[in-house]
């Protein structure tokens, strides 16, 4: 047994995937580490699946530019897989970084690999395949990120709220987490895995308002929320990260002086925000984000303006969530 | 049936002896400058004084020796074993006033570092039983020990000045308080010399969770570096000799990183440091984060994970006494059923509450974090507030909630 030298990497920062927003990225310090399981919770339809997308498209990015030069596996529990808004953000990203995919004529959507799990069990089955897949795999990319997209969708359905059952539960959290550490190991992976949250129920033994982290409350459209799956699942990842959208929106009143039209229209856009809840080298920050039709972007005033005339996309929806983006997308 | 009486401590040398009329060699003049730890337990100037005193003069007369030969040192003036042991066989031969032969002199050196080879006490057996120490050589021994510092002074004053050494010491917490953090500044902080008060040893730093991040560490030893030289800037303004010299990098290299990914990694790992420590004697801290991750998948047989646990707690306590090292285990929250609620308690359950010397848990209090002495054998029950800050472990900013003693 040989004690690994911590000065083997150089420099000595572990390796960052960046999320493709530079807001986001500098929250993050960079991106999200490689050898740790990140948690991304929030509520449906804040944007977890925009922010899972859009890493599993960064992550083929080349390591200057931030990214790990590799492929993502996307295991999703919730149906239906959003297949639409990949294709779309898919065509922008071609778009912007053509040098990656011009030798070999292939597009993005090649590199993520996408499966879907149905339950615990299955995804233990998945998970023991995964090594093999990683090491006989004959991709052009190798295998750099694993989305796990939702977590706590797996244990919805099997487990009664009794102790007994809480505590196989809570033994799977540690073999599930094991096993993905395991990998994020052995092959230099960044994790991602996502949850979701409840309404906060004042319990009389206090326990369910336990704080976890920088924030002493998480709010979420305006009421108060707590992350899915308690405290033992808590335990068994490395870094938290809290999004959040605010019933207000962000208005943007533009003037487009152009031949098409000389009118005059009204955006909105939910407020997101992005907090990081506990990390073991984060401190406590948080930004501010939008998303648009090219993903996710930071709440930069000027920033916006830009991509917005870019993406040329108009959304009078007071809410953004993945059903109606794809049926913009389809139009 | 042996009786301690006065007589038994006037026999042993336990009482004052006249001052040298020569300063000793070795006195210490303690010049170190109290670099951020915690006061030391009070204790009363005069028991301070003797006990020093103790340490550094040990008596000739004591050597077994035949009294003429000793007679001879005495009136030379080699009252103390360290003035004899700085001294060659050949220089004590030719000294014009000790007639003896280089023989002769040979053989008191070799008795002379016979004593003080072993640690100060353990020269004077009074025991009947072979390997048994009494309390008072014990009390020596524990108030020679150094802590480690925390880099936060509230913290290592409730902890009667810092982690001790030869201790098994656990710390749990909820996820976010700063266990890690404070896994990393004991790392970094072993290593801070013993001119800054410091025990200047390096650490083992075994990781189970994947939280470790080189870059915190690097943060973390930078601080400590600055706050080094900053404090060399202070206290040794006319004395250019004792510069920093270590780097942020070479703190890194002196942290023995194992990262293990199973239970059975971790236990052939804990089997393993016996023959590592041994082989990389300056170790003096080994902290494990966290102790209990492997340990909460499926075990079929709890009586099995209880009997596995017991014989690793064991391990680390054999460690911590044999190589006066100190071992800090981090250990998870879970959440415990009982007396009809739902209670927050450290996780691997109450046989392993047994295991360690002392226990600090880590909790909020409104929006500040907060550290509560709940085992130890010395120290009374007590809690602190600290942060965590960009620069490691400090103390929180609110200077008026102080130490609360319960």
């Amino acid at each position: 047994m040989k004690p690994r030298s911590l000065l083997s990497q150089s420099p000595t920062t572990s390796l960052k995937l960046t999320t493709g927003c530079e807001t986001l990225d500098a929250c993050l310090h960079g991106g999200f580490p490689c050898d740790s399981l990140t948690e991304n919770v929030a509520e449906s339809g804040c944007g977890k699946k925009q922010l899972c997308l859009q890493l599993s498209l960064c992550a083929q990015l080349p390591i200057s530019n931030g990214g790990l030069d590799g492929s993502a596996l996307y295991l999703h529990s919730e149906f239906p897989f959003p297949f639409r808004r990949l294709h779309q953000l898919s065509r922008s990203f071609h778009l912007s970084n053509p040098s990656i995919y011009a030798d070999h004529n292939d597009n993005p959507c090649d590199h993520v690999f996408i499966q879907n799990v149905h339950n615990v069990d299955h995804l233990f089955d998945v998970m023991s395949k995964i090594e093999s897949f990683v090491k006989n795999s004959k991709t052009r990319l190798p295998l750099k990120l694993i989305v796990l997209d939702s977590v706590a969708a797996l244990f919805r359905s099997e487990f009664e709220n009794t102790p007994s059952d809480l505590r196989k539960r809570a033994s799977c959290f540690f073999k599930i987490s094991g096993k993905l550490k395991q990998l994020a190991n052995k092959f230099g992976l960044a994790v991602v895995i996502t949850n979701q949250v409840t309404d906060f129920v004042e319990s009389s033994d206090g326990l369910s308002g336990l704080r976890i982290g920088n924030l002493r409350c998480l709010y979420s459209s305006g009421r108060r929320v707590v992350p899915a799956l308690g405290l033992a699942w808590a335990n068994c990842v490395n870094s938290r990260v809290f999004i959040s959208r605010s019933d207000d929106s962000i208005c943007q009143e533009r003037r487009e002086d152009d031949e098409r039209s000389g009118s005059s229209y009204v955006s909105r856009r939910a407020r997101r925000r992005f907090d990081i809840v506990f990390s073991p080298y984060l401190p406590a920050s948080s930004c501010e984000f939008v998303i648009t039709g090219e993903g996710i972007c930071g709440r930069d005033a000027e920033k916006m303006d830009s991509t917005f005339l870019e993406s040329g996309m108009v959304v009078r929806e007071h809410q953004i969530d993945t059903r109606s983006l794809d049926k913009i997308a389809s139009t | 049936m042996v009786t301690w009486t006065g007589l038994e401590h006037f026999r042993v040398g336990r009482f004052n002896p006249p001052p040298p009329a020569i300063e000793a060699d070795d006195f210490v003049y303690d010049l170190r400058p109290r670099w951020p730890r915690g006061e030391e337990r009070g204790k009363s100037p005069a028991i301070e004084e003797s006990f020093h005193s103790r340490r550094t003069f040990m008596e000739t007369w004591r050597l077994p020796l035949s009294s003429s030969i000793r007679g001879k040192l005495i009136s030379a003036g080699y009252t103390s074993l360290s003035s004899i042991s700085s001294v060659s066989s050949t220089d004590l031969a030719r000294e014009t006033d000790v007639k003896i032969t280089e023989s002769e002199a040979f053989e008191i050196l070799k008795m002379a570092n016979q004593v003080t080879g072993s640690s100060s006490c353990n020269g004077r057996s009074s025991s009947l039983v072979n390997g048994a120490r009494n309390a008072w050589d014990m009390l020596h021994e524990e108030e020679a020990l150094p802590r480690i510092t925390t880099s936060c002074s509230d913290l290592d004053k409730i902890l009667g000045g810092g982690i001790s050494c030869r201790d098994v010491t656990e710390i749990g917490g909820v996820p976010g308080i700063g266990k890690t953090q404070i896994g990393i500044q004991l790392s970094v902080n072993v290593q801070i010399p013993r001119e800054f008060g410091g025990l200047g040893g390096k650490a083992i730093y075994i990781d189970t969770e994947g939280s470790f991040m080189v870059e915190r560490a690097l943060q973390i030893a930078e601080a400590c570096v600055e706050d080094m030289e900053e404090y060399t800037g202070y206290m040794h303004k006319h004395f250019k000799a004792s510069q920093v010299q270590m780097k942020p990098r070479d703190i890194l290299e002196n942290i023995f990183y194992f990262r293990v990914c199973s239970y059975t990694e971790q236990i052939a790992l804990v089997n393993h440091l016996d023959k590592f420590i041994s082989e990389n004697k300056d170790v003096k801290v080994v902290i494990v984060d966290s102790i209990t991750f492997h340990f909460r998948q499926d075990f079929d047989d709890l009586a099995q994970r209880t009997r596995v646990l017991s014989e690793m707690a064991l391990k680390f306590m054999k460690l911590a006494k044999k190589f006066s090292l100190a071992v800090v285990l981090l250990n998870q929250v879970t959440t415990k059923y009982t007396e009809g609620s739902f209670q927050l308690a450290l996780a691997l359950g109450d046989s392993w509450s047994h295991s360690c010397t002392n226990r600090v848990i880590l909790y909020w209090n409104g929006d500040e974090r907060y550290a509560y002495i709940d085992k130890s054998p010395s120290l009374p029950s007590a809690s602190a507030s600290y942060t965590v800050t960009g620069r490691g472990l400090r103390n929180s900013s609110s200077s008026s909630k102080r130490v609360k003693m319960m």
